[in-house]
């Protein structure tokens, strides 16, 4: 199996969703780190299916708020309980017991079989990840902007309900030239456009509208002020305001 | 005021300060997340009392456990829906068991934990259950039982009487045509 087809072949919506095995979970924990293909394909699903998720919102009463709100505000921290996340046993009750006799009686006929699988599952593992061990390639220019020290990376992350939006901008303070790279942000109207605005002495100043129609390389913008420290991005009007609405900020980043 | 969102946080700004069990971040957290949540659980129980049981003990359960969450690992609402959704299955099992006999088989507890929490309505609401319930029976049945009822691809298997591989090759298939459906 190529790793395209490995890719697609369902194994990171069964990640995501907690449906794994503790063997395929740990398996793909692995491969996630080696390939960054791999986990990109996971992130943009673990994106994708929170939105579907917070599509189907449905609120409890205010009741239940203001009960749960007013334990929240009373919780003081206590010594942990620990439980297992995703890798969760599910309880399990005594209705298992009338099939328990027979599972035991198959169980000891399998654990052969299971010993060989393991052992087979082990070299492909294995052979999974020397695969998935060659670097990702970029462009020679887009590479040059990563590697040079004098460029400062900066995280811009959601803010509140756009907490899914990513992007990563890079300065070059001697040029005064940003690269960004769009991780995830929504395709923006022909009505809207999205426009950064570095904070220079605690106020807004704008550095120009994203060209949001590029993805998957590096929007270059210059005229970015020098003593910047934090910067926004938020969704205008198509060509951009003077003043950033503050309801439309996507996007935060702090050097 | 209860309800007001005094602060906008980035993902990572609101794991740091979840993980150092500040209140002011786990009311943004409920504000933000609990109508996914409730969602989630609302698919899985029909009784609203027992909902809004179930999701308070979840944001507790999150208090107790932030620690456990590693961002490297998924984003924070993949542990969340997680959280929750284990949450919620366990649940419904104690309670089943509770008041069922414990000599049914587990075929019968699979089909009748459907009827017991009123299946049809729940398939009924707008959300995921919905969706899958558009998929051919095979891939639905496979995700009925692994999802829905927490059952491991092995327990899927015993039930259907068909192939381990068989329970994991309908789940990928489902979950790919599941994925067509997404916005």
């Amino acid at each position: 199996m190529s790793d395209k087809d490995y890719i697609s072949s369902g194994i990171i919506e069964q990640y995501v969703l907690g449906l794994c095995t503790p063997e395929e979970e740990a398996e793909l924990e692995q491969l996630r780190k080696v390939d960054a293909a791999f986990n990109e394909a996971i992130i943009n699903f673990e994106i994708q299916f929170e939105n579907e998720m917070m599509r189907y919102a449905s609120m409890p009463g205010a009741a239940t708020d203001n009960k749960i709100l007013e334990q929240i505000d009373s919780l003081k921290p206590t010594p942990v309980v620990p439980i297992s996340i995703g890798k969760a046993k599910i309880i399990r009750y005594n209705w298992l017991r009338p099939v328990a006799a027979a599972a035991i009686l198959v169980l000891g006929t399998s654990v052969v079989f299971n010993y060989i699988l393991y052992s087979k599952n082990k070299k492909q593992q294995q052979e999974l990840v020397n695969r998935n061990t060659t670097p990702v390639t970029l462009p020679v220019a887009d590479y040059n902007i990563l590697k040079d020290p004098a460029i400062t990376p900066v995280a811009m992350y959601g803010v509140g309900y756009h907490a899914i939006c990513r992007c990563t901008m890079f300065w070059d303070k001697k040029t005064g030239k940003v690269y960004i790279m769009i991780h995830h942000l929504p395709k923006s109207s022909s009505e809207q456009d999205y426009q950064l605005w570095a904070n220079v002495d605690g106020k807004p100043v704008s550095v120009g509208i994203i060209n949001d129609v590029i993805r998957d390389r590096f929007i270059e913008m210059s005229n970015m002020p020098a003593g910047a420290t934090s910067f926004i991005v938020t969704l205008e009007k198509a060509g951009g305001t003077t003043v950033p609405t503050e309801d439309e900020i996507y996007l935060k980043g702090t050097i | 005021m209860l309800l007001t969102e005094q602060q906008q946080y980035t993902e990572p700004e609101l794991v740091t300060a979840l993980k150092k069990h500040d209140n002011k971040a786990y009311r943004y957290l409920y504000l933000h997340y609990r109508g996914s949540l409730f969602n989630v659980i609302t698919q899985l129980v029909t009784d609203t009392e027992t909902a809004n049981d179930i999701l308070q003990d979840v944001f507790v359960t999150i208090w107790k456990n932030i620690d456990k969450y590693d961002p490297g690992k998924g984003r924070l609402f993949t542990w969340l829906h997680t959280l929750t959704r284990n949450t919620t299955i366990n649940s419904t099992r104690a309670k089943n068991f509770k008041v069922h006999n414990q000599n049914e088989s587990l075929t019968d507890v699979v089909y009748n934990i459907g009827e017991k929490n009123g299946l049809e309505q729940q398939i009924n609401q707008i959300g995921l259950r919905k969706q899958v319930h558009l998929l051919r029976d095979d891939y639905k049945n496979v995700l009925e039982l692994s999802y829905y009822n927490g059952f491991t691809q092995e327990e899927v298997a015993k039930v259907l009487d068909i192939p381990v591989g068989t329970v994991k090759t309908r789940l990928r298939n489902a979950l790919i045509e599941l994925r067509k459906q997404f916005v």
